[in-house]
């Protein structure tokens, strides 16, 4: 129970460390994440903007609830989610033969064809979808906001009922 | 004696409190299966605020980074005092003497930075050349980037408009202009509104220009060009690891695609030449 609850919190923090630095690399440098989200070439042209505006403080506001510990399933569900849209735009910019960097860590758009490196952006974002899976299916971690705000105490309510 | 009563009901009640919590446990632990109602309000109210706090780092995120990305300031004017004619063939802008030996083609775009880095090491170069009437220079300019700006199309707007400069006569100083001070791929490029400002900036005037660039009048004409510039077999780059590419800076001296890792190309072609 107890290393499963310190597994359960490693893969919370590292989770939020993932979202926080992709998120903080991203916000500070919007004309690239802009070019990065242009470069999957995906989306429709008006809404490549919106995406690449919001898309660093999702990423960042995910990393602040991990790191509070605060509605750590929800959380881990919306992460996978957007870590298996990631994958997908990867694998779709690969089988089309496009040449781009992902940016997942900043950076990003086209690149040189030599210097794409599509298995191992798909691997390294395959591996933190299974630290958000672990966290879908357990989400009792050690030092989080969920321990404290628990369901509600309906046994102090009995008790107080009675008194009068 | 009420002192005794009062202790005694405190009693009493200490031992009602210590056998309740295991009864209702259950009872709560029975309620929660039977209906999960508890567990269920729970979670949703959980899901909100998940959702809440999501929402309002976005939000707040993208007000303010909408406060710090704006047009870029006005461009500078660069002057080219050179005097060389200009005059345009389609969506390409041909600068120098017709009688010059060498024609030199370049395909540009205004938002591309290496275009960039190409303007500021040979553009002198090539602007004595001009003067000097050895050399004539084919400016294809295009819009490869358009999805490259925020918005998108700058590009294109820069394009046409400098095809509208080189009818109004100015496309030496309009050119020099918005390379001097490029916008950055993936920000905000110039607005029209810009464009319009800086041909009368560089010396443009009557109303001609103005609803040239407007009206994107070059815009079909621009586009063309990059279509025959894509399609062009010989304006292809191979790719280190197989195929091959069209890119901008291209530069094609005489019928040759020039390597512009030399950067005594121009000199080399006129020597060439004569």
């Amino acid at each position: 129970m107890v290393v499963k609850d310190v597994v359960g919190t490693l893969a919370r923090l590292g989770l939020a460390a993932v979202w926080l630095v992709s998120g903080g690399l991203k916000a500070v440098d919007p004309e690239q994440a802009y070019l990065a989200v242009a470069a999957f070439d995906v989306l429709p042209s008006g809404a490549v903007s919106p995406v690449a505006s919001a898309l660093p403080f999702v990423e960042l506001a995910l990393g602040l609830l991990l790191v509070v510990g605060f509605g750590t399933r929800p959380v881990a569900v919306v992460s996978a989610v957007l870590l298996v849209a990631f994958v997908a735009g990867v694998a779709q910019a690969w089988a089309r033969g496009l040449s781009i960097d992902c940016g997942c860590f900043g950076g990003g758009g086209a690149v040189a064809p030599s210097e794409t490196r599509y298995p191992q952006e798909i691997a390294r974002d395959t591996a933190f979808l299974a630290l958000a899976a672990w966290l879908m299916v357990r989400p009792r971690t050690l030092l989080a906001a969920d321990g404290l705000v628990g369901p509600p105490r309906r046994v102090t309510e009995d008790v107080a009922q009675d008194g009068v | 004696m009420g002192g005794a009563e009062r202790a005694q009901r405190r009693r009493r009640q200490q031992q009602t409190a210590a056998k309740r919590p295991a009864k209702s446990s259950t009872v709560v632990q029975a309620a929660r299966a039977s209906t999960g109602s508890g567990g269920d309000r729970n979670r949703l109210l959980k899901g909100i605020i998940v959702v809440a706090v999501i929402a309002a780092v976005v939000i707040g995120g993208v007000l303010w980074q909408r406060s710090r990305s704006a047009p870029p300031d006005a461009a500078p004017v660069r002057t080219i005092t050179a005097e060389y004619p200009v005059t345009i063939d389609g969506g390409v802008v041909v600068a120098g003497e017709g009688s010059a030996e060498v024609t030199v083609d370049v395909y540009e775009d205004f938002l591309c930075p290496a275009c960039g880095t190409f303007e500021e090491r040979d553009a002198a170069k090539i602007e004595q050349a001009l003067a000097a009437g050895t050399v004539k220079v084919r400016y294809h300019m295009l819009n490869l980037l358009d999805q490259q700006s925020n918005p998108p199309g700058y590009s294109l707007d820069a394009a046409a408009a400098g095809v509208c400069a080189a009818e109004a006569g100015e496309f030496p100083s309009f050119h020099a202009s918005l390379f001097g001070a490029q916008p950055r791929e993936g920000g905000h490029g110039y607005t029209i509104d810009q464009l319009v400002q800086l041909g009368r900036d560089v010396g443009i005037t009557g109303p001609a220009f103005e609803s040239c660039v407007r009206d994107g009048t070059h815009a079909d004409a621009v586009r063309a060009e990059l279509e025959s510039a894509r399609t062009d077999p010989a304006l292809r780059r191979p790719n280190p690891n197989g195929g091959d590419y069209f890119g901008t800076p291209t530069v094609v001296a005489d019928g040759k695609l020039v390597d512009l890792g030399n950067p005594n190309w121009l000199d080399d072609a006129i020597g060439e030449a004569g």
